[in-house]
C-alpha cells in the first residue's frame, strides 16, 4: 500500500518514487564530491598553492555534481528536451521571484571574474576589516581581525567601496618622529637610516626617507616614510616604531613630552599661591 | 661544508655549527650561526641529511621569488653580447629525506637579506635585492656566502644602452656547486625599457653538482615560466 502511494504521479509524470531516487542520486553526488574534495586537499595542500588548489577542488566537486545530476535525471523518465524548455521557464519564474538570490549570484561571479579580493587578502568593506576566507557563489566570508566570521552578500560586496590592502605588491606607512630642540637632528636621522638600512624588508627602491618636517610646538619633528612588501608591512611597522625609538634613546637623543617653557623677565615678582595681584598693588 | 652526512653527524666551520644527535628512537638537529640557532626534533635515529645552496629568496620569511641584481652601469653597444660575473648571496638549505622525496629541514646564511621593488607597487614585483660590482672574470668568492652568476647580455636592440639591473625568476633558478657556488644566466635587451631574463639549467663548470631547491615551497598548477620579462627598465 505504501509502495503503490509511492507510484503515485505527483507532477506529470513523474512519481514520488522519481523524486526521491533522483534525491538520494543527487545526495549520493554530494557525498561523493566531498569524499573527492577531502581527499585532494589532503594530498595537495603541501604541494599547490591554495588558491590554485582551492579553484581545482570547486571546479571538480562542480564536475561531479553536475554528472550526478545528469545521471539521476532518467530516473524521472523525462526527454531531456522537454526538460530544458520546461527548465527555461522554470527558471525564468524562479529569477522572478528570488531576485535578491539571482543578484547575489550574478554578484559573486563578477567578484570571482573582476577579482578584486582573494581568499588571503587583507581588505576593508563598509565597515568590515578583515582577511578573506572564501568567496562562495552567493556570499563572501571573512574573518576579521578580531578572528569574528563575517557573512557578506555578494551583492553587498559588489556594491561597496572595496579597500584591498594588499593587492599592490608594496605600500607606504609613515611615522612622526619628534626630538628635542636641544638634540641634533642631522645625527638623529643619520641614526635612523642606519637602521632602516638594516632592516631586511625595508625596501632599497622606492628609498625610505627621513627628514625635518615641522618645528613643532614642544619637539622637532621628523617624518619617516617607509615602502615595504604589502604582506609584511604590518610587523616592518611594530618593529621599525620601537626599534627607532630604542636606538634615539641609546644616542641620547630626547624625546619630549608635550611642554611648554614659561620665561619671567627680570622686573617681576615671583607669584605667591593664594595672594592676588590686588593685594600687592 | 655542502654534500650528504648519515645521521648522526656533526659539523663545524666558519662559525657554522650543524649536527644532528640521536637520543633513543629520536634525533635531535641543532644548528647554531651567526643569524641565529634551530633546534628541531627528528621523528627518526638513522637516514641522512642533505646541505645545499638554496636559491637566495627564502629569508627572513618568503615574500617573494625574484632575484634582483643592482651593479655599476655598463654600456653595450646595439647588436652585441657581453658577459659578466655578478656575485650573489648564498642561502645555505638543510633537507632531509632519501631519493626523489626531499623535505626542507633549515635555510639560514651568512648574508645579509634585502629586499626592493622593480616596476611599480601596481604591477611591479618585490624583488630580493643584490648590489654588486660586474666583473669581466670569475671573481673570487667565499664558498658559504656568496655564489657568481655568470651573465650573458645580448643587446638585440638598436639603440646603445645603459644596463644596471637584472631580475631573474626564482622560481627557475638552478644552483650548482663544486669549489664555488654558480649559476648561469641570460639577458636580451630589447630596449631601454624591455628586456628577457632567465636562468639556464646549464653547468657552469665541469665537476660542479646540481643543488637541492628550496623555493619554491608550493608547487603551482600553472606551469613555471623559464623566463622573466623587465618591462620597467633595465637602467636606474
Amino acid at each position: 500500500m505504501a509502495f503503490e502511494s509511492l507510484k503515485g504521479e505527483i507532477i506529470g509524470s513523474v512519481t514520488l518514487f522519481d523524486l526521491i531516487v533522483f534525491g538520494i542520486f543527487v545526495l549520493v553526488t554530494v557525498v561523493i564530491a566531498k569524499i573527492v574534495a577531502i581527499y585532494m586537499k589532503k594530498s595537495l595542500i603541501d604541494r599547490v598553492q591554495q588558491g590554485e588548489m582551492e579553484f581545482l577542488i570547486k571546479v571538480i566537486q562542480g564536475a561531479i555534481i553536475v554528472i550526478g545530476v545528469y545521471l539521476a535525471l532518467p530516473s524521472f523518465d523525462i526527454n531531456l528536451a522537454d526538460m530544458l524548455v520546461v527548465g527555461g521557464t522554470i527558471g525564468l519564474v524562479v529569477a522572478f521571484a528570488s531576485q535578491r538570490i539571482v543578484s547575489n549570484f550574478g554578484s559573486g561571479l563578477f567578484l570571482i571574474m573582476e577579482r578584486p579580493i582573494k581568499p588571503g587578502d587583507s581588505i576593508n568593506i563598509g565597515t568590515v576589516s578583515g582577511t578573506v576566507e572564501e568567496i562562495r557563489i552567493l556570499s563572501t566570508i571573512i574573518k576579521t581581525h578580531e578572528g569574528v566570521y563575517v557573512r557578506i552578500p555578494n551583492e553587498k560586496v559588489f556594491t561597496s567601496d572595496i579597500t584591498n590592502y594588499v593587492t599592490n605588491v608594496a605600500r607606504r606607512f609613515e611615522y612622526t618622529i619628534g626630538i628635542g630642540y636641544q638634540s641634533d637632528a642631522e645625527k638623529a636621522i643619520r641614526i635612523i637610516k642606519r637602521l632602516l638600512e638594516a632592516h631586511p624588508f625595508v625596501l632599497r627602491h622606492p628609498a625610505p626617507s627621513v627628514f625635518v618636517d615641522t618645528l613643532g610646538d614642544s619637539s622637532v619633528d621628523m617624518r619617516v616614510f617607509i615602502w615595504a612588501p604589502s604582506r609584511v608591512w604590518w610587523s616592518v611597522r611594530t618593529e621599525m616604531l620601537w626599534a627607532i625609538k630604542k636606538a634615539l634613546e641609546d644616542e641620547e637623543i630626547e624625546i619630549p613630552f608635550p611642554q611648554r617653557m614659561v620665561t619671567f623677565s627680570s622686573g617681576t615678582q615671583k607669584a605667591v599661591p593664594g595672594e592676588s595681584w590686588q593685594e600687592k598693588e | 661544508m655542502f654534500g650528504v652526512y648519515p645521521i648522526p653527524f656533526r659539523i663545524d666551520t666558519e662559525g657554522i655549527s650543524i649536527c644532528v644527535e640521536t637520543e633513543g628512537a629520536l634525533s635531535t638537529y641543532r644548528r647554531i650561526s651567526p643569524d641565529g640557532t634551530l633546534k628541531k626534533k627528528l621523528g627518526y635515529r638513522d637516514g641522512r641529511v642533505i646541505i645545499h645552496p638554496v636559491e637566495p629568496v627564502n629569508l627572513p620569511k618568503e615574500v617573494t621569488g625574484m632575484l634582483e641584481f643592482h651593479f655599476v652601469p655598463v654600456n653595450i653597444r646595439p647588436d652585441s653580447l657581453v658577459t659578466l660575473y655578478l656575485k650573489f648571496p648564498v642561502e645555505i638549505g638543510v633537507f632531509v629525506g632519501a631519493d626523489e622525496n626531499y623535505s626542507l629541514l633549515d635555510v639560514f646564511s651568512l648574508a645579509k637579506a634585502k629586499y626592493s621593488l622593480y616596476g611599480t607597487p601596481e604591477k611591479g614585483v618585490i624583488t630580493r635585492h643584490v648590489e654588486c660590482e660586474p666583473f669581466d672574470y670569475v671573481p673570487p668568492s667565499r664558498l658559504l656566502e656568496e655564489g657568481v652568476l655568470t651573465l650573458s647580455i645580448k643587446n638585440s636592440g638598436r639603440d646603445w644602452v645603459e644596463v644596471s639591473r637584472a631580475v631573474f625568476e626564482g622560481s627557475a633558478m638552478r644552483l650548482f656547486y663544486g669549489s664555488t657556488v654558480a649559476m648561469t644566466g641570460e639577458m636580451e635587451i630589447f630596449s631601454h625599457q624591455v628586456a628577457e631574463t632567465r636562468i639556464l639549467d646549464v653547468l657552469p663548470e665541469n665537476g660542479m653538482k646540481q643543488a637541492l631547491r628550496a623555493y619554491p615551497t608550493k608547487k603551482s598548477l600553472i606551469p613555471e615560466k623559464p623566463s622573466f620579462l623587465m618591462e620597467y627598465g633595465v637602467g636606474d
